[in-house]
């Protein structure tokens, strides 16, 4: 019996002649970054050849671009992590909306925001961990769990507040910490660059990063290695709720303001994006960086429409189409095996 | 030669169900033990129990003529146990590098991946630890190997965790021929490192190939031990088979 040697001379001539293209497909998020930057190469071209027609490079659309992105940016990324890890949380949209009353009400009480703000993220984590909990204790799918948290805590928002608007006055420099500019960026912008690096970091360099991949790719084997599964979901959940409070947060300090009824599907568009950003929904596969390049191609499509004057109400066709076509994309990347 | 690993009259029962009866049996340093018998013969849990997945109901197990109780897959770690199962060891999500470190990462003290080390890792075990074909890279995901191949990267995994005894449950049952000759090949490349393994399977041919000792198991207990020199094929059929 002779020992069978891998043939390490010789390299594949097929992986040898892979074009530029085929590595980036190849590459985590790689597909999505393609239709991202095709569609930013087209939307510039158009804004350069036609400026008054098409504003897309106009400095107010790039202001309203930046400033609608981060919202959806972090409750996507909670939502995301959480999807790595196998598991959903339908409740983000609620707990953006509650967090975000409490924390206004709370400074409209005479509490500092520092405080407030804090306060708003420590209640989104323990409503993050209780999700989590139920739904490990008593073995439920996370969707149901959640979907319960959804109607639960946007029911709590009008117990707490009625269905009327509350004003949020913070002290002045907090607003600018969260809604001013920065060498002409916004900063909540600057804001959720600074967690997709941060949250890139941790799931992709990071032992805990590790786990949550693990944990959502084959629990089975996560347990038998020794990874207490159950606490990697346990924070995946936290951190869900904690990221929609601090969407709650830049968006409270943005408009002023919080409506009781503002974050009614939200948690779709989080799940939305995640899925065309190549998140699979069984868990286990999918970026950081895929997650914000979602976040960043419902928001350019969307605001593409607008300026191309297409009446709201097809907004949500297209978005649709998107999301749709990204699943069958990434259903296909994933039986071919090369994502 | 002392003995690694010993099952001291274990019993175990689920509910009213006698899974496991008395069973004794020992696993040498460096040696390779096949644990053969027909479905319902109580392998799987003789297995779960090493591995510290179930608790004996009576008896107990000791390690180094050491009495000790696993409790948890950890503790049967530690003792330098590793279960490579045919399905549930790997995330098929993850690159190999990944999955060898999986749970046991290189980190700075800010549990940061040492990644480049952990690649250089694994591509040396990969080359010169487990000879396995077709593997060009630590990078390429696990999902996209054979099943050999899957194997293969579970056994780096035990080869550079520096594994005494490794548990290889029905190991050749979805693997090609060529696939079966390479895991078996490993086995013995193991033996001469001193690592034990045990091969639980069906296929007497494939454990007569490897093994230096056989324990045939039925309705839950040993009904035969013998060393290879001193039985065939033929017999461990039989025993297989009417008992």
């Amino acid at each position: 019996m002779t020992p069978i040697l891998a043939d390490s001379a010789g390299p594949r001539s097929r992986t040898q002649r892979q074009s530029l293209l085929k590595q980036i497909m190849g590459m985590p998020a790689g597909a999505i970054f393609l239709v991202f930057m095709t569609l930013q190469v087209v939307c510039i071209a158009g804004a350069l050849l036609y400026p008054n027609e098409f504003r897309y490079l106009s400095p107010q659309n790039l202001t309203i671009l930046m400033k609608a992105i981060p919202v959806l940016g972090c409750l996507a990324l909670g939502a995301g992590v959480l999807m790595i890890a196998g598991e959903f949380d339908l409740s983000i949209g609620s707990v953006y909306t509650f967090t975000a009353v409490l924390m206004a009400s709370l400074v409209g009480a005479g509490v500092s925001a520092f405080l407030a703000a804090p306060l708003g993220i420590v209640v989104g984590l323990l409503i993050g961990l209780l999700n989590g909990h139920i739904t490990l204790r008593f073995g439920l799918p996370s969707f149901i769990v959640t979907l319960g948290g959804l109607l639960f805590w946007r029911g709590a928002v009008l117990l707490y507040n009625g269905a009327v608007q509350v004003r949020f006055d913070p002290e002045p420099i907090f607003t600018s910490l969260f809604s001013g500019t920065l060498l002409g960026i916004n900063a909540a912008f600057i804001w959720i660059v600074l967690f997709v690096v941060g949250f890139h970091f941790l799931l992709h360099r990071h032992r805990f990063g590790n786990h949550v991949f693990a944990t959502g790719g084959n629990r089975g084997a996560a347990e038998a290695i020794g990874i207490n599964t159950a606490r990697v979901k346990l924070i995946a959940f936290a951190i869900a709720g904690g990221m929609a409070a601090v969407a709650g947060i830049l968006a409270t300090a943005r408009v002023g303001s919080v409506q009781p009824g503002q974050g009614a599907g939200l948690e779709l568009q989080a799940i939305a994006a995640c899925v065309i950003g190549g998140l699979s929904l069984r868990g286990g596969r999918g970026s950081i960086i895929g997650i914000f390049l979602g976040v960043l191609l419902i928001h350019t499509i969307t605001d593409v429409l607008l300026l191309l004057r297409a009446p709201g109400f097809y907004l949500d066709m297209f978005i649709a189409t998107l999301i749709v076509l990204a699943a069958i994309f990434n259903h296909l990347i994933e039986r071919r095996g090369i994502a | 030669m002392s003995n690694l690993l010993e099952l001291h009259n274990i019993s175990k029962n689920f509910g009213a169900l006698t899974a496991l009866r008395n069973l004794s049996f020992h696993i040498g340093e460096g040696e390779v033990v096949g644990l053969l018998g027909d479905n319902g013969a109580g392998k799987s849990t003789t297995v779960n129990l090493i591995s510290g997945i179930h608790k004996p109901t009576d008896g107990y197990l000791s390690v180094d003529g050491k009495k000790t109780l696993f409790t948890c897959r950890s503790d049967s770690a530690d003792a330098g146990i590793e279960t490579i199962y045919q399905h549930t060891a790997l995330v098929d999500s993850l690159s190999i590098t990944r999955n060898i470190f999986m749970g046991r990462e290189l980190t700075d003290r800010f549990g940061f991946l040492r990644q480049a080390e952990m690649r250089d890792i694994a591509m040396e075990v990969l080359q010169n630890a487990v000879h396995i074909s077709g593997i060009d890279s630590p990078d390429t995901l696990v999902g996209n190997l054979s099943g050999g191949q899957k194997q293969a990267v579970a056994i780096a995994r035990a080869v550079y965790f520096k594994k005494r005894v490794l548990l290889l449950d029905e190991p050749t049952s979805a693997l090609s021929v060529r696939e079966t000759e390479a895991l078996l090949n490993q086995v013995l490349k193991l033996k001469a490192e001193n690592v034990s393994s045990v091969l639980v399977t069906h296929n007497i041919y494939h454990a007569y190939q490897v093994c230096d000792r056989f324990v045939i198991m039925s309705h839950g207990t040993k009904v035969f031990d013998v060393a290879k020199a001193d039985t065939t094929i033929n017999q461990l059929t039989e025993y297989v088979v009417l008992t």
